[in-house]
């Protein structure tokens, strides 16, 4: 008898599965209705789209980085879960089509887009070297092809590995890894200047590259929770991916939760204490009105709750535990980012509308669609990676 | 196929080692008789540590008059000094601590150095604050202790959260530190020969015997203290960071110096451990267990942080021109072109331009070349903090009082002077204690994870039977 761990469960997602049908259905009756809003109220569809498209990017943006971090450090705890980030950041170069409505729609969501206001206002006019359309526009492809390139690769070089067992894959990997999360580091930066900073074009902070990484990433592990939730309930991998992965994932949740607070936190009580109008005002319109109150549950729902709950080693093994923190933080997750952008448009207060819920319907359908599509046509796991059976074999106290 | 090879994970240790061989490579540097070389160090150390303490004495005597420090540079080297010691020390605490939770196994062959120098560098830092008040007979004041004149410190202050932050990181390494040495201590205790040895380690292993529930307890603690020393690692550096932050000076009030300081810190650090180990595992014959595969991976965390803080370097320019704001604006190039140009082109060669070398494995793998970008990395990141606190300083919002800021020996001196602590107490930590942490190094070597089962010949192997070592051996 060997002591060698084996993989006793299917590893193909059924292909005859609904699953990624019903999201297209979903998701192209979302993107419907949000198109039909468009022509009620034109404003309100960009921003709304806006939020929806900056939060499934995000979760891509996150997988990515995390299949790079996996491979530089030659990790061995998430290989069973590493296929989910690589179809993750192998959409990015479909998922690139979405940006559109957010370039025809820049006029509408981005004030320093309209020359006459730039020529009444001195300091858009001091910004219009960056701040500019067809610089904009430039830049959003720029990102989207070193995106889409990675995702593309990192899954094209792990699936030839499932067929060929060659490692020496897992060399080249790290090789495209290493300046890889380099080019990431810097474009999701700027992406995140041009899309949600600049929404505010006085507003500045040098933070706001690593405040946008925090979130994206503290909200991919809930992601990555609920999909090998999903997966199990669907029958499948139930024995491959067992507690003790599930666990990690925890901890990963548990330390970006920490993460995210802290580099909040940070950018909130700098901006705070120096008191500086030109910095101040952004928080200030976004601690006034009933925006005050999405403020204040991000203290309490994104970092309160899910760390003290998630400090706890048994919440960890708790399935349904760990499924109702997850979920919380994904609602806040939006609400951050609807609180980052609504208040320009609307600032006194919440103003909630329909096309918010349909435009994330939309985008969430078409980006779990194009999960599950890809998803069907490899294995689950990565069956020939060198660090499979330490994965598979892992234990608590390691 | 690829065109690339399989690259396969190093050995953690070295050469061809047993338990017993590991125990006597590492305890008898500790069990010898003092080498003379040891002495000759130590006179130097020493004589530096004279030169540190004279140059405080006058300092008390006569006032921090006697620095360089002028109107508007009212922080100069006592500051730039205190944060580059402390950010040295991060190093240590990242390995100890963040490494262990990330089960990094390669930790074991330097985490024991490197918390030494944590404790030693945090010493260092705490003399700048320390001296730099006037009054030091009144130090205690810093503290928030009831007094008959409801005098308190200013708990607004980021300096008085700096007192928290900074002793409290001292006490968690220190109790890090020394749960990790217990197990060892018990080992050099076993091996020793004299009775004053035997006494002294005696007490500081604390009847430790190596049962299995002195071990379980042992890794409860180990566990729960690096749970608190993880955040300990970021929120130093940013409480740091936020002496200079929360103001409203140009260079200074900007929201990215939390993490970019703690990079930073981890930057310099890591420089340290590869300076400081370089030379020891010469000295000590550690090659084993110090591996240069050790090096590249720390190479390579030297490249990551580098490279984050010269990402930081490049956010604060972009947000000075795309702020609008003119002072910041005016700060950012008076440093790139302004009268102290030198100390910013210098910190970013050093700190930028320097590691970004470690791309290449050829020079990760090079042992003088390493060396040299060690202490490149230093003076690197000591001219970072001196291009943060003179240059906004100097030139202020009133241009009549610009002025160049230059220091004086006693500035010199007494930064010179804390090597000389730094060193004698590195010298103290090399010869009493174990400077690898042998419990742990033992436990990720191939022996220390039997299988007793042949996967080829599919037979079982009696495990060896390892004959302890009899106690009073000589050494």
């Amino acid at each position: 008898m060997s002591h060698k761990p084996t993989i006793t469960d299917s590893l193909q997602f059924p292909a005859d599965s609904k699953v990624p049908r019903a999201l297209f259905g979903l998701g192209a009756a979302g993107i419907i209705a949000s198109a039909v809003g468009y022509f009620f109220n034109a404003d309100q569809f960009f921003a709304s789209y806006l939020v929806s498209f900056t939060f499934f990017t995000g979760i891509g943006i996150a997988a990515l980085m995390m299949v790079m971090l996996h491979h530089i450090t030659r990790s061995s705890w998430g290989v069973l879960v590493r296929r989910i980030s690589e179809v993750f950041s192998a959409n990015m170069m479909i998922w690139g089509i979405f940006l559109i409505p957010v370039l025809l729609g820049i006029h509408n969501l981005y004030h320093w887009s309209h020359e006459d206001a730039v020529m009444a206002d001195k300091l858009l006019q001091g910004k219009s070297a960056y701040l500019n359309t067809p610089f904009f526009i430039g830049r959003q492809v720029l990102y989207f092809v070193i995106w889409g390139f990675l995702g593309y690769k990192l899954h094209k070089a792990s699936v030839e590995m499932d067929e060929t067992g060659d490692w020496g894959i897992t060399t080249h990997l790290r090789k495209l890894s290493a300046p890889g999360i380099l080019l990431l580091a810097l474009s999701l930066t700027f992406a995140s200047f041009d899309w949600l900073m600049s929404v505010d074009p006085h507003w500045f902070s040098t933070m706001f590259g690593v405040y946008f990484f925090a979130i994206c990433f503290q909200a991919f592990w809930p992601v990555m929770i609920l999909m090998v939730f999903f997966l199990q309930g669907q029958g499948l991998l139930k024995k491959t991916i067992q507690q003790v992965h599930i666990y990690d994932l925890g901890a990963w949740f548990f330390a970006f939760t920490v993460f995210y607070a802290y580099i909040a936190f940070s950018q909130f009580l700098l901006i705070y204490y120096a008191n500086i109008p030109e910095e101040t005002l952004w928080y200030y319109h976004r601690l006034e009105g009933s925006w005050k109150y999405i403020a204040y549950s991000l203290l309490v729902f994104r970092f309160a709750v899910p760390f003290l709950v998630l400090m706890n080693r048994e919440a960890k093994h708790r399935r349904s535990v760990l499924a109702f923190i997850s979920i919380v933080v994904l609602v806040i997750h939006f609400a951050e980012i609807y609180w980052i952008v609504m208040p320009v448009f609307s600032e006194h207060g919440i103003h909630f509308n329909w096309m918010d819920i349909t435009t994330f319907l939309g985008l969430g359908g078409m980006f779990f669609g194009l999960f599950f599509n890809k998803f069907q046509k490899h294995k689950m796991v990565p069956v020939n990676d060198p660090k499979l059976d330490d994965c598979l074999s892992k234990s608590y106290h390691q | 196929m690829s065109k690339y090879e399989y690259v396969k994970e190093p050995a953690l240790v070295k050469g061809d080692h047993d338990f017993s061989s590991l125990t006597r490579l590492v305890t008898d540097i500790n069990l010898r008789p003092t080498p003379k070389a040891w002495y000759v160090a130590m006179i130097g150390a020493n004589t530096l540590l004279f030169v540190m303490i004279a140059a405080i004495g006058y300092l008390i005597w006569e006032g921090t008059g006697i620095w360089g420090l002028t109107n508007p540079v009212g922080w100069g080297w006592a500051i730039i000094n205190f944060v580059w010691w402390v950010g040295i020390g991060h190093a240590g605490t990242l390995i100890s601590a963040i490494l262990f939770l990330f089960r990094q196994d390669w930790r074991t062959a330097i985490n024991r150095f490197a918390e030494a120098m944590t404790i030693f560098a945090v010493m260092c830092a705490g003399v700048f604050p320390a001296i730099h008040v006037g009054r030091i007979w009144v130090i205690y004041w810093v503290f928030p202790i009831p007094n008959q004149m409801q005098m308190w410190p200013n708990f607004n202050s980021p300096l008085l959260w700096d007192v928290f932050a900074v002793s409290t990181y001292f006490t968690v390494s220190l109790l890090f530190w020394y749960v990790g040495l217990v197990p060892d201590l018990a080992t050099i205790r076993d091996r020793a020969t004299s009775k004053i040895r035997k006494i002294c380690y005696g007490i500081f292993s604390l009847g430790w015997t190596g049962s299995n529930r002195h071990w379980w307890n042992y890794e409860k603690a180990y566990m729960i203290l690096a749970g608190l020393a993880t955040p300990l690692v970021l929120s130093v550096h940013t409480i740091v960071s936020f002496d200079f932050a929360v103001s409203m000076i140009p260079g200074w009030h900007t929201t990215i110096f939390p993490p970019y300081f703690v990079a930073g810190a981890i930057f310099s650090g890591f420089a340290m451990v590869l300076t400081l180990m370089l030379v020891a595992r010469k000295i000590y014959g550690m090659k084993d267990i110090m591996t240069n595969d050790h090096m590249e991976k720390m190479n390579i965390i030297i490249l990551v942080t580098g490279s984050m803080v010269g990402f930081a370097y490049m956010m604060e320019f972009f947000i000075a021109w795309y702020s609008g704001v003119e002072y910041e604006k005016a700060i950012f190039m008076l440093r790139a072109t302004g009268p102290y140009a030198w100390a910013y082109w210098t910190m970013m060669t050093c700190n930028v331009l320097s590691p970004q070398f470690f791309w290449f494995k050829k020079l990760r793998r090079s042992v003088g070349f390493t060396f040299f970008i060690s202490i490149v990395v230093n003076i690197g990141m000591w001219f970072e903090r001196f291009v943060i606190t003179v240059t906004s300083l100097a030139n202020d919002y009133l241009p009549s009082s610009w002025d160049y800021y230059s220091p004086t020996i006693w500035d010199v001196l007494t930064y010179v002077g804390t090597f000389g602590l730094f060193f004698t107490m590195f010298l103290l930590f090399l010869r009493f204690l174990p400077m690898v942490a042998l419990a742990e190094i033992k436990a990720v070597t191939p022996q220390a994870d039997p299988h007793n089962y042949d996967e080829e010949t599919k037979e079982f192997i009696p495990p060896k039977v390892e004959v302890p070592e009899p106690q009073a051996q000589k050494v």
